[in-house]
Formats: C-alpha cells, sequence, structure tokens
C-alpha cells in the first residue's frame, strides 16, 4: 500500500523531459495497447480455467459430456451444489468440512502463537547461542517435507499418534520456521525505546510481549494465520497418510470423483463440491491480500 | 585513597554482577522464549531425521520384528542407484525443474515489470494473477484434467477448431507439459506479487538519477532497477528449486490416481517414486534412503546456487569479508 503511493508521488512528466528525442505519439500509443494486450492475455490465462470449473459446476452430465463442448448451461444447475454437499458419504460433506476447519484451527491456532513467541525471542533477546539456533532454524526450511514425514510417521504409530488429531497439534506446538522467520523480521524493526518504556512501567518480558509487541504485530498475525489456513484447509498428503479413509478432511474427499451407486463418476456434482471446497480459501485471500503485500515481500528483501 | 579505590571497585563489581544477572535474566528468557520451537526442532525435525537415516541402513518394512528387521549398510543406497525407476523419477524431476523454475522466474518477473508501469487497476491484474496460487492443489489438478480432458475438454475443443477431428490425450501422452502448465499457473501470481513489491521499491531518486546522467529507460532499468531486485530474485530462485525437486503430490492427482499409485511415465517424478516405494510396497528403509539421497542433491545445489550469488545477485550493503563491487 504505501510503496504504491510513494511509486505516484513523483510527477509523471518527470520521466519524459529527461528521455533524449521521445518516441512519437503513435508509438507510445502502440506501447499501451501492446502492454494492456499482454496483461489481459495473461489474465485470461489465470482466470479462464476458474472460469471455466465454475461454468462446469453448473452444467448437466449431458451438457457436460457433450460435443462440440457446450460453453454455457442452458440452465444454472443450483441443484449440482445441494447435491454435492448431501450425496458425499463416509465422511459426509458437512463432517469433512469440519474436520477441516477443526484441524486448521487446531494446528494453526497454536503454530501462530508459538511462532509469534519464538520469533519475539530471536528478534528481541542477546543470548549466547543464538546465531547458530537461527541458523539451524532456517536450514531447516530447506529440508524436504517427506524426509521428515516418512519416518514421522514410523514414529508416531509406535505412539499410536496415527489416525488421531494429535499430531496436528504436536505440530502446532512445535512452531513453523518460516512463520518464525517472518515474526523475527517484523518484531526487529521495533524501537528499542518501546521496549525500554515498557520495562520501566514494570512488564517483564512475557508482559512486553502480550502488552507491547502481540497488540501491534497485526499485519503479520494476519498473514501467518492466512498462510496456515491456506496450507492446512489444501493439505491432500498428512491427512491422507495420517488419518483413516472415514476421518477425509475436505481436500482428501474433494480428490475423488463423487460416483453413483453404479459407479459411474458423476464430474458435475464433483466439480460442485470442488467449488464449494476454494471458496474458503479464496475468502481468506481477499481478506488477507493487503497484509500480504505488506509483508511477503520483506522475507526475501531482508534476508 | 584505598578506601576510595576500595568503594569504587565494590561498586565496580556489583555493576557488573548486576549486569551479569540481567544477561543470565536475558538468557533465561530467551530459552523460555524459543522453548516451542527446541520443541519442535528436537522432536518434530531431528529425531525423525534420525530414524529416517537409521532406518535407511536397514531393511525396515514397518514391522519391529527383531527376527527380520536387518541392519544392511549402504545396501538401500546402492539399490538406489540400480533402480532404474528411482533414476527414471529423477530425471524426470530434473526435467520438471529445469523448466518449471527458470520459466516461471522469467515470466514472474516480465509480469511485475509490466504492472510496474503506469496501469490502470494495477491492484486488479495483481490479485487475479495471484488467484490460481490460493487453489489447493486437490482443486487446481481438477481445472487442468478437465481443460486437458481428452473428450470434453476446452483445450481440444480448441485444437479441433484450428485442426477438426483431432484429440489430443493430453493427460496421458503429454503429463509433463500439463504439469508445468499447472504449475506455471498456480505458482507464477505469488513471486509476481513478490516481484511488484521490490520493483516498487527501488528508490526513485536512483532511476531519477541515472536518467538524468543520459542513460535510456532500458538502460536505467538493467544498471539500476534489476540489480537491486536480484537479492528477491535469488531467494525465489532457491525456494523454487528445493519446492520443484520435491513435486509428488500434482502428478498423483493429475492422474487421478491414488496415493503410492502410478501416474504417466512422463510425470513419473522422483518423489512419486519415493511414496510407492513407501506407502504402497512398504519398503521403508529404502524409501528412506531415497528421501536421505534426494536431501543430499538438495543441499549440494543450494550451496552451489549460493555460490553464484556473487556473480549476479547485488546487496546494497557490504557482507562481512565481501568485496567491494
Amino acid at each position: 500500500m504505501t510503496s504504491m503511493v510513494k511509486a505516484n508521488r513523483i510527477p509523471t512528466g518527470s520521466r519524459s523531459v529527461v528521455r533524449r528525442a521521445g518516441p512519437g505519439v503513435w508509438s507510445k500509443r502502440a506501447g499501451r495497447v501492446m502492454l494492456y494486450t499482454l496483461l489481459v492475455v495473461f489474465l485470461a490465462f489465470f482466470m479462464l480455467p476458474m472460469f471455466w470449473l465454475v461454468i462446469t459446476a453448473f452444467k448437466t452430465p449431458v451438457e457436460y459430456g457433450s460435443w462440440p463442448i457446450v460453453i454455457l448451461p442452458q440452465r444454472w444447475q443450483w441443484k449440482n451444489f445441494h447435491d454435492a454437499v448431501t450425496r458425499l458419504r463416509n465422511p459426509t460433506y458437512p463432517n469433512a468440512a469440519l474436520r477441516s476447519l477443526g484441524l486448521a484451527a487446531l494446528n494453526g491456532i497454536p503454530d501462530v502463537l508459538t511462532s509469534a513467541l519464538v520469533g519475539f525471542g530471536f528478534a528481541r533477546h542477546r543470548a549466547p547461542g543464538r546465531n547458530l539456533l537461527f541458523t539451524c532454524m532456517l536450514a531447516m526450511i530447506m529440508v524436504p517435507g517427506l524426509i521428515r514425514t516418512i519416518p514421522t510417521f514410523v514414529i508416531f504409530a509406535r505412539l499410536g499418534l496415527i489416525n488421531t488429531y494429535w499430531p496436528w497439534l504436536l505440530w502446532g506446538l512445535g512452531s513453523s520456521p518460516y512463520f518464525v522467520f517472518l515474526f523475527r523480521q517484523y518484531f526487529a524493526g521495533f524501537p528499542k525505546e518501546l521496549e525500554d518504556a515498557a520495562e520501566i512501567d514494570g512488564c517483564n518480558r512475557w508482559a512486553t510481549f502480550w502488552r507491547i509487541f502481540i497488540p501491534n504485530a497485526g499485519p503479520i498475525l494476519a498473514v501467518c494465520s492466512i498462510f496456515s489456513f491456506q496450507g492446512n484447509w489444501g493439505d491432500f498428503f498428512t491427512p491422507v497418510i495420517f488419518l483413516k479413509r472415514r476421518q477425509a478432511t475436505l481436500a482428501v474427499a474433494m480428490a475423488d470423483a463423487y460416483t453413483d451407486p453404479m459407479g459411474n463418476q458423476m464430474i458435475t456434482l464433483t466439480l460442485a463440491g470442488v467449488v464449494l471446497f476454494l471458496i474458503p480459501a479464496i475468502i481468506a485471500f481477499a481478506l488477507g491480500y493487503r497484509y500480504i503485500k505488506e509483508v511477503a515481500p520483506t522475507s526475501g528483501l531482508k534476508g | 585513597m584505598t578506601a576510595v579505590a576500595q568503594a569504587s571497585l565494590a561498586q565496580g563489581r556489583q555493576r557488573k554482577r548486576a549486569r551479569n544477572s540481567r544477561a543470565k535474566r536475558e538468557t533465561l528468557s530467551f530459552y523460555l522464549f524459543i522453548s516451542p520451537w527446541i520443541f519442535g526442532f528436537v522432536f518434530l525435525e531431528v529425531i525423525p531425521l534420525l530414524v529416517g537415516l537409521a532406518s535407511s541402513l536397514t531393511n525396515f518394512s514397518g514391522l519391529f520384528d527383531p527376527k527380520t528387521l536387518k541392519w544392511v549398510g549402504a545396501a538401500n543406497y546402492v539399490r538406489a542407484f540400480q533402480d532404474p525407476d528411482a533414476v527414471w523419477g529423477l530425471q524426470r524431476t530434473g526435467v520438471y525443474t529445469a523448466f518449471t523454475v527458470p520459466m516461471g522466474l522469467l515470466l514472474a518477473f516480465f509480469l511485475a515489470v509490466l504492472l510496474s508501469q503506469k496501469v490502470r487497476a494495477r491492484g486488479f491484474f495483481g490479485v487475479c494473477y495471484y488467484i490460481p496460487g490460493v487453489v489447493p492443489i486437490v482443486g487446481s489438478s481438477w481445472i487442468w484434467r478437465l481443460l486437458m480432458d481428452k473428450n470434453f475438454g476446452l483445450v481440444n475443443a480448441a485444437v479441433s477448431a484450428i485442426w477438426p477431428g483431432r484429440a489430443i490425450n493430453w493427460l496421458s501422452s503429454y503429463p509433463m507439459q500439463v504439469l508445468w502448465v499447472l504449475s506455471l499457473w498456480a505458482g507464477i501470481g505469488g513471486s509476481v506479487v513478490i516481484f511488484l513489491a521490490a520493483l516498487q521499491s527501488v528508490p526513485r531518486e536512483l532511476q531519477e538519477a541515472a536518467l538524468i546522467d543520459g542513460a535510456g529507460s532500458f538502460q536505467e532499468f538493467r544498471y539500476v532497477t534489476a540489480p537491486l531486485v536480484t537479492p528477491v530474485i535469488f531467494y525465489q530462485f532457491v525456494t523454487g528449486i528445493i519446492g520443484s525437486l520435491q513435486t509428488a503430490i500434482a502428478p498423483i492427482l493429475l492422474a487421478g490416481v491414488k496415493v503410492g499409485g502410478i501416474p504417466p511415465r512422463g510425470s513419473y517424478t522422483y518423489m512419486v517414486h519415493v511414496i510407492r516405494q513407501n506407502f504402497s510396497l512398504s519398503r521403508f528403509g529404502y524409501a528412506a534412503a531415497l528421501v536421505w539421497l534426494l536431501f543430499v542433491l538438495i543441499l549440494a545445489l543450494t550451496l552451489v546456487v549460493f555460490r553464484t550469488q556473487r556473480y549476479w545477485v547485488f546487496y546494497e550493503f557490504e557482507q562481512e569479508g565481501g568485496k567491494a563491487k
């Protein structure tokens, strides 16, 4: 947001003044046309597939299966969405959706909070071993997910944690390196005076964290919560591995096509289910886009 | 005099002690604050890694049966090099990474440059480019299965308009190409937003100065703006490589097979092979060896990429011990 304001502050004419004998009006206009054409072509590349999914979800099976293809449904089949929610079995659609939400909360809430704590620890303390530990933490971002998941599966199976929700809580309590990194970058930018003032007012470290740092960490809390929600909501692999089929999350349930009693695939219903499944992810993104724009780049710039 | 000296000495000691105890308290507080991460690091990272390393040296198949569980030394690692499917998978992963990472960065950077011009509705374009990135993989694989379907797909509809009667079976004949398109479609938007923010944070004064010194706008971009965003490109490059080398879920879902199943040959990536060894064939020991090999490869590649930094990445502030640029 701020960077955009800054970019627009310079009067628009200032650049062309210093340009050598500027291109004529026509070529400038041609340039604009080129620019917008390219932008719109890419817009189509990114958005058409989304539209095609949504449109197809509104079709009848006959319209879906006809050739030459039918672009728009003759009558928009709102019923598909009703059926998508009511006709899923083992687990039912609401059940799977609730499980997705529950796991997202079970993992996401502790994850964001512990990451904030750890980020504060790294950002606002001087202690022996700090830099070494911070390097260790960053190095963990490089470790392939599966190299951890496979043995974790074996260990958790030994501990009887497979087919339970405990793994999500444990991962949450252990914080995430990437979030810790974001929090650390954010908290490192706070003025020292703020901390000193809090200390003079009688705050200990814990109180300083909760009363001074957390209330001023809105954007980064929002970004981490959104990333965490999206990660959990869209996660397909972990629930497949760690839970029974009956405990499928919505992401897992939506990976297979719905079938009718004869075993035929019901694609349009499946797609309606998929569209409903995407809505929370897109809402979360819409709520947090401005914070993402603000925060995400710093992860690369100050690395 | 001695009394004064003693007094000041005592005072100094006291102050030192106070400073010491303050430092101690700060250290204690530090370790308390990071204790969640230490818990996670030890129990959810290091121990699993070591268990994985240990099991990669055994014939572990998921059963803790002392009669069958055997130490096999490096046999699993040797086997990996002789396993044609593992080699094939690695080659496919290489093909995937070598295309999507540079191509994704190039397109994202290009789009960010376009959007950093005076563009109306910049925010709108940015949001629309980003949206595919928030679609979970289960959704995006459905979308591309739909578009690339042999009989009812939109892409084949376009193909048959140009070339009547032609129906290409994209998903089974060109699975790698579909995978490329999917990953570009889903991955570019996030990078565009990051690049755009980086481009907009380049100080205007520098750009103006270059123009006043007689640089053309292309030269200004080449010698001022572009170098200043190389750290961001570098970061995206490294994370892109690390992510791409682990690709497994997209090929599985695009093919519509179960986890542990076999997608078409063309998109049979290394991690697909690993998952199959582990979860369908219960070769835990062997799968652990395969992932460790990939880890070593990622580590080596990352180090190489880090070493190339000095040739093309520009840091505004001197890095310690670095030469002036």
